[in-house]
């Protein structure tokens, strides 16, 4: 293939990924991830290594051993099991280094629990935990049963829940508002990113003139297609690249597993998202920046644009995200400026019907055709335009 | 007909109008000297021919059927405001710009290197267009006209801006492309250049061709005139001179001694009659034709319409044209 379009749509793609300042910043950025994952692991695991205690029992109630270290490991407690005295045992407890939690004496089925000051709850629970084993072993060997038949059929003894009603939606689930935020901001970023790359592209080929030599050749809206096409895969691919990275060492982690959001399923419905915001924006985008002619004057048409985007995710963020079901949220659904923000986050919290994700879709794709069309007004009239700042409303007559 | 036909464009913006009917031709083969002052029109006429801009009225025709995008493709323009992209390597670029007008990867490549090794800038092609000199992005600018083998070459102002070595390199790469069958228009205001390089000459003034021609109908004229000078008074010989019919001589005010001899009607003898009666005087330093300069002509056209009442605008037009 190499139609216009396509061949613009390449360059646009290669002078931004093959710059130095790009190599460099994405490979910052994947660093960053990359060791951000390897910091947050160390710190995790060292909380998984968990609380560690140190029990010692008199000769005579050893019995209580097994049911100890057993009660530990159900509790993922690390133990240090010993036999001591008791006076070696009350050195031990106010020793300055490594001092003993707890010291068990006397009658196995109630033992005496000498500690140094207060009891470690955690240390309570093991030892009340252990003893009730012992007591239970006890009894069903004395009744003449076999405690480890008793011990199956306990384990498996706890009710099925199943419930009449489906249980309340949308209820505020924190790791699913990190995530909806997360995605939004990532959101944010990409389009804002996009859209400045575009109108400084736009601008620049106006400033350096070249757009004279390329329109001899190729049709205004080719080459507003092909640059809009070209930066957004280059959007995309860091999108793609960032988020992909972020997934997996959130993944990596285990981190998932603690968030009920499917993180793989939104990063999906994210890219399908940032298509449509990004052709929403990117087209207003390359049509406003045909206006001026240099980069100072960028903002001028730029700044708006960044207004549009910011409303709705600003919208998103305190009303959708707190009450995904309100009728704001609803209403907003189906609003093509507002939906890119406002539907992923719908969904991610669960509470949105399919048929409004469809109509909402679907909105958006009917919208970019009229876009396109006042976009291509607009450039086509101020993309040969020289000097000062050119009125919109100029253009759009003409 | 193998030729780039500019048929009645009218081109105004507002109540400024920059073309009146402009109508002119390039012959396949030939080399076209676009001259006027500045805002005359003349690079409105060549962004109408680019389409770069919609004319009001009128076409631009190749080989008889309309100039239009995909016959463009065919083109090669070398805009007035230079335009390259500063960031991109100067041989990515002229790749890209190859392939624009539809070339294949590996045809362009070709291309490229041929026409920056000739044009002096090979070395440079690793480069960012911004990192070089103004005139060798000029020289690019050039190949970006050149690249594709084009069939039209339509160049506005090629010449300013190079150094002379360049400028001759240019010079030859204009005759080759014209000798190789393509019609060449360019616009200039080195009048000495265009009448040493064109065919043809088309003088606009205020939006309109006023004068159109080889440079020798240019300057055919019915009052021949030759420069005369004698080893004798000037009073003599012009006593002598004017008992010969249809002949006026004058003195040349800046040269004493040298005399204008002007024909007012064509004939063929009266060079010969001149020469005689001078010889007769005494010794004949000097006689030659009188030909006016491209830009003697130029002045005599740009004057003849110095009526404030006719162009208003024209200075104008090319502001409006931005």
């Amino acid at each position: 293939m190499s139609s216009p379009v396509w061949m613009v749509t390449k360059r646009e793609f290669r002078t931004r990924m093959m710059t130095k300042s790009n190599i460099i910043s994405l490979s910052i950025m994947l660093a960053v991830i990359v060791v951000g994952a390897v910091v947050a692991s160390f710190f995790l695991d060292r909380e998984t290594e968990g609380p560690s205690s140190s029990v010692a029992v008199e000769q005579g109630v050893t019995d209580l051993q097994p049911h100890l270290e057993q009660a530990a490991s159900e509790q993922g407690l690390a133990l240090e099991l010993s036999t001591l005295t008791t006076d070696e045992a009350e050195q031990a407890l106010i020793a300055e280094e490594d001092p003993l939690d707890a010291y068990l004496s006397g009658d196995p089925s109630a033992p005496r629990m000498l500690v140094a000051e207060n009891a470690d709850p955690a240390v309570v629970e093991l030892v009340t935990d252990a003893v009730n084993a012992y007591v239970l072993t006890e009894q069903i060997g004395a009744l003449g049963g076999d405690p480890a038949d008793v011990g199956t059929a306990l384990a498996t003894a706890a009710p099925q829940v199943e419930s009449l009603v489906a249980p309340e939606e949308s209820e505020f689930d924190g790791p699913a508002f990190v995530v909806s935020v997360v995605m939004i901001s990532l959101l944010l970023f990409a389009l804002i990113g996009g859209g400045s790359m575009i109108s400084m592209g736009v601008v620049e080929e106006k400033t350096s003139r070249v757009v004279e030599l390329l329109l001899s050749t190729i049709k205004p809206t080719q080459l507003l297609a092909g640059k809009i096409l070209g930066i957004g895969a280059y959007a995309l691919f860091q999108i793609v690249v960032l988020g992909g990275a972020l997934t997996l060492a959130v993944t990596a982690l285990g981190l998932t597993e603690d968030i009920a959001v499917d993180v793989g399923a939104a990063l999906g419905l994210l890219i399908v998202w940032f298509l449509l915001g990004y052709t929403i924006y990117a087209l207003l985008f390359g049509g406003f920046a045909a206006l001026v002619s240099r980069q100072e004057e960028i903002g001028s048409v730029t700044t708006p644009l960044m207004f549009l985007l910011f409303v709705p995710y600003y919208v998103t963020m305190f009303v959708v995200v707190n009450d995904p079901d309100s009728t704001l949220a609803r209403v907003l659904t189906f609003v093509p400026f507002f939906a890119p923000f406002v539907v992923p986050v719908r969904d991610a919290l669960g509470g949105l019907p399919l048929w409004e994700l469809g109509v909402s879709i679907g909105l958006c794709l009917v919208t970019i055709p009229v876009l396109i069309w006042l976009s291509a007004r607009v450039y086509q009239r101020g993309v040969l335009h020289t000097g000062g700042r050119m009125k919109l409303t100029e253009a759009l007559k003409g | 007909m193998n030729a780039l036909e500019i048929d009645h464009l009218n081109k105004a913006y507002g109540s400024l109008r920059a073309l009146t009917d402009l109508t002119f031709d390039v012959h396949a083969g030939e080399i076209f000297g676009f001259v006027g002052s500045n805002g005359a029109g003349k690079t409105t006429a060549m962004r109408i021919m680019l389409g770069v801009l919609a004319a009001d009225s009128g076409q631009v025709r190749w080989k008889g059927s309309e100039l239009d995008l995909e016959a463009r493709r065919r083109v090669g323009y070398m805009p007035e405001e230079r335009g390259l992209y500063p960031k991109m390597k100067v041989g990515e670029q002229l790749e890209f710009l190859a392939g624009l007008h539809g070339m294949s990867p590996t045809a362009a490549k070709g291309a490229v290197e041929h026409w920056t090794d000739r044009l002096g800038v090979g070395e440079r092609r690793g480069d960012d267009v911004e990192k070089l000199s103004l005139g060798n992005q000029q020289r690019v600018q050039l190949a970006a006209a050149l690249v594709h083998d084009p069939d039209v070459l339509v160049l506005d102002e090629p010449f300013s801006g190079l150094d002379p070595v360049a400028v001759d390199v240019m010079s030859g790469v204009l005759r080759e492309r014209a000798q190789a069958g393509v019609p060449v228009i360019f616009s200039s205001h080195q009048l000495e250049l265009v009448e040493r390089l064109c065919d043809r000459v088309g003088i606009v003034r205020a939006g309109r061709m006023e004068a159109l021609g080889s440079i020798d109908e240019l300057r055919a004229t019915d009052h021949p005139t030759w420069l005369l000078d004698v080893d004798a008074a000037p009073d003599a010989v012009m006593a002598s001179l004017a008992t010969l019919p249809g002949l006026t001589t004058t003195p040349v005010t800046e040269h004493p001694g040298q005399l204008h001899v002007v024909a007012t009607t064509r004939d063929a003898e009266a060079p010969r009659a001149i020469l005689r009666a001078a010889l007769e005087l005494g010794a004949v330093r000097e006689f030659s034709p009188v030909r006016p300069s491209l830009a003697d002509l130029f002045r005599g056209v740009v004057s003849a319409g110095e009526d404030p009442a006719v162009d208003p605008s024209a200075s104008d037009a090319k502001e409006g044209a931005r």
